[in-house]
């Protein structure tokens, strides 16, 4: 039916679609900085003309609905890429937080402290007799092992606060999932009615993003609206309007562990190297993977380095010999072999020791003591006190579960010599350092109080030493080259290898990260090209709608006048 | 390509952030002096810096073992130079003495000097450096060489041909200065036959002649002698007193590290190269003598002591020839290690100081494109539709 009231039908129908379009302008410049938000379109087509003696004439216009301008493609990339960036990002903040921890380009790092420490050794082989070069040792030795037990001490507070920021991660991962699933359920809903939920999509859209940022998932849209997220090993977290919770646990081994809670009470335990991208990995991995093998380098080259030091010092003698000894470390079980109830048990081979006690500063006697590592803390005690020398001498006991001589008189004083069973080191008599790793690290005590004992000379088969002697301080300044490890290298080359490869590790993680920030922003800019808001463009579209709707208003008037004519006609 | 507002903005802000980033690396490298802030700038550079410091400060440390190495080389070569220096005086004495045209006078006052040149190369030998006494091996804190108890000294026998006369000397000395009994044969013959007198100037005075008792003849100070055989006027024998120097330290060499798996030698044993042992090169055993062959006006015994003076001289020399060959060798090394020392600092400043120059050229450039940046964003982000509307 065509006439006027047809042209009022269109104006009135127009009136409507160009008020749409301001609206969904209006809508767009408002979104202009909304996170996820897909600039939208009105789609309008020709409404279906009426038939005529003329032929079809055109009723105006109709609106098939709002779009947004929106690429699952490049988003679905970007996302990708996204969750790359924030694993390399997290990666690169903990392993730069551990560099940090052993910047050796400042003055004062652990490389430094060694040079110094070996340096002390040589000053006092120059001088062997004198008390300042042996306070100075002692200081250079308690600052450098301050500095391994507080590198040690930092390794382990990253691995605490990574653990610390892995509960509010996966919290905030389970938000996500759960509101994916909830806003799924609402997009269900609301485009029950066949029009897409627009700002709705953007939404889901935004949390997947998030998430992918936290942990790397894969998605899968189907056709009625549904969006399925799963894991990289195929565990789902989001299913339909379902999701499902990840929480984690930290294991024996101190190993953190992330469970997967099922549909029905199931859980798994998700073995953490499937896991990949993302936030969560990177603290996950970085805590239990990375950091640990550093941990377990420094610890390796303190102990080294311990044993490599006591070594030498058991050999030694001090400017005065031993009224009493105690041992530093323990055994587990006084009567169980000393192979295995020491800390540093797996040292000692088949081999001998010998004592020498002097009376009122003289030679007197001496005896060698035989070692095995089958033999318990018992059995040296018996060998002790049973020598035939030695036994009427000294008194060997169990104390604390450490090994105890005493020597039998005031006027007795003992030292020991050609220890080649390291006995010695494993028992810590007669030791400079104390501990087995880079935290328990320390100087003996004993030796600290009594700078005397400071082992710089030796006793000669005779039995004579004299304060002059430096042969002890001068093999122990030469252990700085010596070869140590399995790979012969030396404690400097070692300690060097060990912050090139925590460097190159931090660098690796730096340019990964600025690598993908380069790819995210151009893939963002990529995105935004399609989806996000111009304000000029809005802006034209605003002034395009707005004369439009002029026009479509200029219609309504001028068919009022077409009527007014019409009835005019009647009068 | 569409460009979005966003987009717009999100570049003008990651551009800025990239370029102050680059502004503040660059700014902190000046600052600092050091081309590298963390170990991840340059790990491979950082770990070849702690090579290079390790090794520089190895090379100081040499260095400064060189330094005590030198101190004690020097020290040692001085003394032993005064011992030298000494021992060719006595020499000197020695020498004219073993010639007849002295008289005992003059011999008992030579005799005094070579009493006083012992004494000086016993407190030469007892020098201390850095309170170590430099030649008691490992035993520096105590004096290597020190004087023993009274010792009687077995006779010294000239005995007319035909003599077969016999002296032991016994007793226990109670005086307290050294000297030496000169013993003359008057009236020969056996025990309770021969008669002798005694004289302690060397034969100026004598003592009023004695029948040869068959046990011990006592001669003076708690000094005995058990005199046998059948004597011939005429002979002689002398019976010296002194305090035999001894040495006290051990024989362990001292040695200081002068380089990675290099060690020197830098003290003498004092034993080897004074004496106090009794070997053949122990000069207070040889001064002593010849002491107490001048005592005892002894021409022939001082010429003996001089052959034996000639040899450790030569002996002595040797040594000293040694501690120049290492002090030689320490200043080679000091060289060595100087140069090293400058190459090392060369090599660390050109690894991790920064280039000034290079940096503030760098810096100009940033600066320069910071504030290009900021001109064209702030146009960029100037222009809308709206001023036009």
């Amino acid at each position: 039916m065509s006439g006027i009231s047809n042209i009022l039908q269109i104006a009135s129908q127009a009136l409507l679609a160009e008020q749409l379009g301001v609206e969904v302008t209006g809508h767009n410049i408002a979104n202009v900085d909304t996170p996820g938000f897909s600039r939208q379109k009105v789609n309008y087509i020709t409404a279906t003309p009426v038939v005529s003696p003329a032929g079809p004439v055109g009723r105006g216009v109709e609106v098939l609905g709002i779009e947004r301008a929106f690429d699952p493609f490049i988003t679905a990339r970007l996302n990708e890429k996204n969750s790359l960036l924030a694993d390399y990002r997290t990666r690169s903040a903990a392993l730069e937080q551990v560099a940090a921890f052993f910047n050796e380009t400042q003055s004062g790092g652990i490389n430094d402290l060694l040079s110094q420490f070996f340096a002390s050794w040589h000053d006092l082989a120059d001088n062997p007799a004198g008390a300042g070069e042996r306070q100075a040792l002692l200081q250079k030795a308690l600052t450098l092992c301050d500095a391994f037990n507080s590198r040690a001490n930092q390794l382990v507070q990253e691995r605490q606060s990574l653990l610390q920021q892995i509960g509010p991660t996966l919290e905030e991962i389970n938000e996500h999932t759960a509101a994916i699933a909830q806003l799924t359920r609402e997009i269900i809903e609301t485009e029950s009615d066949g029009h897409a939920a627009n700002d709705l999509r953007d939404q889901r859209q935004l949390e997947l993003s998030r998430l992918s940022e936290l942990i790397g998932v894969q998605t899968y849209t189907t056709g009625d609206g549904t969006v399925s997220v799963a894991l990289s090993n195929g565990r789902p977290l989001v299913q339909g309007i379902m999701s499902f919770d990840l929480t984690y646990q930290v294991n024996p081994a101190d190993q953190v562990e992330v469970v997967w809670q099922g549909p029905g009470g199931t859980t798994e335990i998700l073995d953490t190297s499937s896991l990949s991208g993302g936030k969560l990995t990177a603290l996950v991995q970085t805590r239990d993977e990375i950091i640990p093998t550093y941990q377990q380098e420094l610890d390796q080259l303190a102990q080294d380095f311990i044993i490599a030091i006591n070594n030498q010092h058991t050999q030694g003698v001090g400017l005065t010999l031993f009224s009493q000894n105690k041992g530093t470390y323990q055994v587990t079980d006084p009567a169980t072999p000393l192979g295995t109830s020491l800390p540093l048990g797996s040292e000692i081979v088949a081999g001998s020791f010998q004592i020498f006690v002097d009376r009122d500063g003289a030679p007197l006697a001496s005896g060698t003591i035989a070692i095995d590592p089958s033999l318990s803390l018992n059995d040296v005690v018996t060998n002790i006190n049973t020598h035939p020398v030695l036994g009427g001498l000294l008194t060997a006991s169990v104390e604390d579960n450490s090994l105890k001589i005493v020597s039998n008189l005031a006027s007795d004083t003992f030292g020991f010599a050609g220890d080649d069973s390291h006995v010695l080191t494993a028992l810590g008599t007669n030791t400079f350092f104390t501990g087995d790793k880079a935290y328990t690290l320390d100087v003996n005590v004993w030796v600290l109080e009594n700078p005397d004992q400071v082992a710089a000379g030796q006793i000669d088969a005779t039995g004579a030493h004299a304060v002059g002697d430096n042969r002890n301080a001068l093999a122990l300044a030469e252990l700085e080259d010596a070869p140590v490890g399995p790979d012969g290298l030396t404690f400097g080359d070692a300690y060097q290898r060990l912050i090139m490869t925590l460097g190159l590790e931090a660098q690796d993680a730096g340019n990964q990260e600025t690598f993908y920030q380069g790819l995210v922003e151009q893939l963002t800019n990529m995105r935004d090209a399609v989806s996000g808001v111009s304000l000029d463009e809005e802006l034209t579209n605003l002034v395009k709608f707005q004369r439009a709707y002029q026009a479509a208003a200029r219609l309504v008037s001028v068919a009022d006048e077409l009527y007014q004519t019409l009835l005019a006609m009647r009068k | 390509m569409r460009v979005a507002m966003s987009t717009i903005f999100n570049n003008i802000q990651n551009n800025l952030q990239n370029l102050a980033s680059d502004l503040q690396r660059i700014n902190a490298s000046i600052s600092s002096g050091h081309k590298y802030q963390r170990i991840s700038d340059n790990p491979v550079d950082v770990g070849a810096i702690l090579g290079l410091t390790t090794e520089e400060s190895q090379t100081v440390q040499y260095d400064r073992n060189l330094e005590t190495a030198k101190g004690w080389l020097s020290v040692t070569l001085s003394a032993l130079q005064d011992i030298t220096d000494i021992v060719r005086a006595s020499t000197g004495l020695a020498n004219q003495m073993a010639t007849g045209t002295y008289n005992a006078a003059q011999r008992q006052a030579a005799a005094q000097q070579i009493q006083g040149y012992l004494e000086e190369i016993m407190q030469v030998g007892n020098t201390k450096f850095g309170g170590q006494h430099i030649l008691a091996g490992f035993k520096t804190d105590s004096p290597p060489f020190v004087e023993g108890g009274w010792d009687i000294q077995p006779p010294v026998m000239h005995l007319q041909s035909g003599s077969t006369g016999t002296a032991v000397a016994a007793g226990a000395y109670t005086g307290d200065t050294s000297r030496t009994y000169l013993v003359e044969v008057v009236t020969g013959g056996g025990a309770g036959v021969g008669t002798y007198r005694v004289s302690v100037d060397g034969g100026q005075s004598w003592t009023t002649p004695a029948v040869i008792p068959a046990g011990v003849a006592a001669l003076g100070d708690g000094v005995q002698v058990t005199m046998g055989g059948t004597w011939v006027a005429g002979d002689r024998f002398s019976i010296s007193v002194y305090r035999p120097i001894e040495y006290q330290g051990d024989t362990h060499n001292l040695e200081i590290s002068v380089g990675s798996q290099s060690r020197l030698v830098v003290n003498e044993i004092g034993s080897d190269a004074v004496g106090g042992d009794l070997g053949s090169n122990d000069i207070f055993q040889i001064l002593a003598q010849l002491k107490s062959s001048l005592e005892a006006n002894d021409p022939a015994g001082a010429g003996a002591s001089l052959e034996r003076l000639r040899s450790f001289e030569s002996h002595i020399t040797s040594i000293l020839a040694g501690l120049g060959a290492s002090l030689d060798r320490v200043g080679l090394k000091e060289n060595i290690y100087g140069t090293l020392k400058d190459e090392l600092t060369r090599q660390i400043s050109d690894r991790g100081d920064t280039d000034l120059v290079a940096a503030a050229n760098l810096l100009k450039a940033k600066e320069t494109a910071y504030q290009a940046a900021l001109l064209s964003s702030s146009k960029v982000m100037g222009m809308s539709l709206m001023d036009y509307l």
